[in-house]
């Protein structure tokens, strides 16, 4: 139990964490977790950093990005909004999550850059068109309906002046004198 | 056991706020505020603002101390700052360089 460093229940702590033991998280953590044992984070605790253990067992809320070099475990009761990487990735059931998930990684860097970078890619994309055709279609109709009242506008006057006749402007001058 | 534990080898940075009691046995900056007891292990390192319920003091500690309650510094402690407490205890073999207000 020496090595194991424990955050407790009453604690709210605004930095980062680092060091080789195992970690246990009861209270709340904002900032960065960086341990190379394992990270556990229990019922009724509220993480919102970035985890990279080796190992990672969640049983509480995290709001970050969780990496296990070994594994991520969600059990019964976990809230993770974040992208879970590791070898290998358990879920139980009763664990929430929202985020990216990527298996089999074995904590290299570069596959994992790898295989983040058209992950990342991805999802902007995904976003893009949602957003693109509406913004295209209110382009689309708005200039569509302000152009055709225009033309229509622009229509009459060009008949009314050939009605005007060759004397009709003199005439006017004469009317005016 | 403590609720609370930075054991030896992990280095805290930022700041700490905790109800319950405190154990320091590794690296700590920034600032630590407790309302509780706290405890910097010999071994332990901390470069923070202390303010607790009472204090012991067995590590190296730089910074200002404020304890509601009191603070000891055990033999071979180190503490460079000021200590604001209404009880104050240095065991022999503790090296302690700073003012002390004891007017709480």
């Amino acid at each position: 139990m020496a090595d194991v460093t424990v955050i407790g229940q009453g604690i709210f702590l605004r930095g980062s964490i680092k060091g080789d033991g195992d970690v246990e998280i009861r209270g709340r953590v904002e900032g960065d977790v960086e341990v190379g044992g394992e990270v556990t984070i229990g019922e009724g605790a509220l993480v919102k950093a970035d985890v990279t253990a080796r190992r990672i067992t969640v049983r509480g809320a995290v709001a970050g990005n969780l990496t296990g070099e070994d594994g991520v475990r969600l059990e019964e009761g976990a809230r993770v909004v974040g992208d879970l990487r590791g070898a290998g990735i358990g879920i139980a059931e009763g664990a929430l999550l929202r985020g990216n998930v990527q298996t089999g990684t074995g904590g290299e860097g570069q596959r994992t850059r790898a295989r983040q970078q058209p992950a990342q890619a991805r999802t902007p994309v995904r976003v893009e068109p949602r957003k693109a055709p509406a913004v295209v279609v209110a382009k689309a109709t708005s200039p569509g309906r302000k152009a055709q009242p225009a033309e229509e506008r622009a229509a009459p006057p060009l008949p009314v002046i050939p009605v005007l006749k060759k004397g009709a402007r003199a005439a006017l001058r004469k009317r005016s004198r | 056991m403590a609720s609370t534990v930075i054991s030896h080898g992990f280095t805290i940075e930022g700041e700490l706020t905790a109800d319950d009691d405190v154990v320091i046995e590794g690296t700590l900056r920034g600032k630590l505020v407790s309302k509780d007891t706290v405890k910097v292990e010999t071994g332990a390192v901390v470069e923070a603002d202390i303010t607790a319920s009472s204090l012991s003091v067995g590590g190296q500690v730089t910074g200002n101390v404020t304890a509601t309650d009191r603070v000891d510094l055990m033999p071979g402690a180190r503490l460079i700052g000021d200590v604001k407490a209404s009880r104050l205890t240095i065991a022999d073999g503790a090296s302690f360089k700073g003012n002390v207000d004891m007017d709480v």
